[in-house]
């Protein structure tokens, strides 16, 4: 079976490219228990360890929570995604 | 070619997903539906067993209420999922 990548224009294909492509821009993570923190990726690690910046908190998708650095702990993230509009844009 | 399924390992299977359409239902009421683009097998010395961590693009639904969230690219920890689907949900949606 190919690992047909047909769809794939400006993104990556494996999880290690994705990690590198998305450092520095903006992202959503989502906790386990359903929050969700929008910022800038600063860096990760393997644990899924995340520091962002300009980080908002969203419970229930009502902003509550601003920091400008955070640490988030890898075993509490559900996942990373790109966002696509730019923090600069919606904030 | 070696096509009895019986000699075919889970993580055999999971890999030939790689590129199609996938199903993963998580642990608690959520899942995602999405093209597989890899994954990344963990061996740590905490954690004998590999966790999986699977990318996953476009939609994810949850069932609390069925709120739906489309997503472009995400990294899914793979802690906390219960099955894997390959050729994606029944549901057309």
């Amino acid at each position: 079976m190919s690992s047909g990548g047909e769809k794939g224009t400006a993104t990556t294909k494996t999880p290690a490219d994705f990690l590198k492509s998305i450092r520095g821009r903006p992202v959503v993570v989502k906790l386990n228990s359903g929050v969700d923190y929008r910022g800038i990726l600063a860096c990760l690690d393997g644990y899924m360890n995340i520091a962002m910046e300009q980080t908002e908190e969203y419970v229930n998708g009502q902003l509550k929570n601003k920091y400008g650095d955070a640490f988030i702990r890898g075993n509490n993230v559900l996942y990373i995604s790109t966002s696509k509009r730019t923090l600069a844009d919606g904030a | 070619m070696a096509s009895n399924p019986l000699q075919l390992l889970p993580s055999e299977l999971i890999d030939r997903c790689i590129g199609s359409k996938i199903w993963v239902i998580m642990k608690g009421d959520k899942e995602l539906v999405g093209t597989l683009r890899g994954r990344v097998l963990k061996p740590g010395p905490d954690r004998p067993v590999r966790s999986g961590l699977d990318q996953v693009t476009d939609r994810e639904i949850t069932a609390e209420g069925r709120r739906i969230t489309k997503l472009d690219q995400i990294l899914l920890n793979g802690n906390n999922i219960a099955i894997l689907v390959p050729g994606g949900s029944p549901d057309p949606e």
